[in-house]
């Protein structure tokens, strides 16, 4: 397997997509090529920074807000 | 029945408690898809909004053919998009060309970076800042795969794309965030 080829299957890789023989050569090609091991190392690094800055929450006092607004909502509708 | 079969039923008689917990569980996760798309605080809590009151609205009538979830994704994905082109009508959506493979210039190994940075308030600012200037489209399944951690098949039934799709989209996501933050770091650790 090149370089190339190693991207493209990057992704799939990671998410254990490949199947055995493909996941071999790519194992192989990452015990031997710097390049692609860093690529493979940061883009986990990238994925698992996303994870933890994207999880944000409604702030609490919208949350309420928009709560209350749905529970008017179904409480209005009880009385059509 | 199931736990969220019992939920349907129970907000079919209009039980406010139901509503608390179907909130309770979807709320932060249509927000989070709204404010991937939208990139606007104000925008997404009116997608909140609307997804909640299509379910209020629409709960007589919902079959449950798709789990809750993935109806409530759905109808979250198609408003925010609607919202997206009424507020940036130029904007392509489909502006990716999703054969075209991006190439890992830097090639940077960041490994090394201290903790303290690697979570640094400024660096998740860098996060944010390099996941916002990917096409929204992307974004949307960036969100569900790598935050939501919803499967390949689970994000296609949510934003009603193909699976093959998902696939091309997280790759080119995953491929371009790893690029700004290896500059970013590169640049901070004077490498
Ligand atoms: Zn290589």
């Amino acid at each position: 397997m090149d370089c190339e080829t190693l991207i493209t299957y990057l992704s799939d890789y990671i998410d254990n997509n490949l199947d055995e023989d493909l996941a071999a050569e790519a194992e192989e090609h990452l015990r031997t090529c710097h390049n692609c091991r860093v690529v493979l190392d940061s883009t986990q690094q990238a994925i698992l920074l996303y994870r933890t800055q994207g999880k944000q929450r409604i702030p609490m006092q919208r949350r309420s807000r928009l709560f209350r607004q749905l529970e008017e909502a179904l409480a209005g509708q009880d009385c059509e | 029945m199931t736990d969220e079969q019992a939920l349907i039923a129970a907000l079919r008689r209009r039980d406010k408690n139901a509503l608390a917990e179907i909130f309770d569980r979807y709320s932060d996760r249509i927000y989070r898809l709204a404010l991937s798309v939208l990139s606007d605080e104000q925008a997404a809590d009116g997608v909140v909004q609307d997804t909640f009151m299509t379910l209020i609205e629409r709960i007589d009538t919902f079959e449950g053919r798709s789990r809750l979830g993935t109806w409530l994704y759905r109808v979250a994905y198609n408003n925010a998009l609607s919202r997206l082109r009424s507020l940036k009508p130029q904007l392509d959506l489909d502006g990716f060309d999703e054969d075209d493979v991006p190439i890992p210039a830097n090639l940077v190994d960041w490994q090394t970076t201290p903790e303290e940075l690697l979570g640094s308030a400024e660096a998740m600012a860098e996060v944010s800042r390099a996941v916002e200037t990917l096409n929204p489209a992307l974004r949307a399944v960036f969100l569900l795969r790598d935050v939501e951690e919803l499967s390949t098949q689970e994000t296609a039934d949510a934003l009603g794309i193909s699976p093959g799709a998902v696939k091309v989209r997280l790759h080119r996501a995953r491929l371009a965030l790893r690029e700004a933050l290896a500059g970013y770091f590169s640049e901070r650790l004077g490498m």
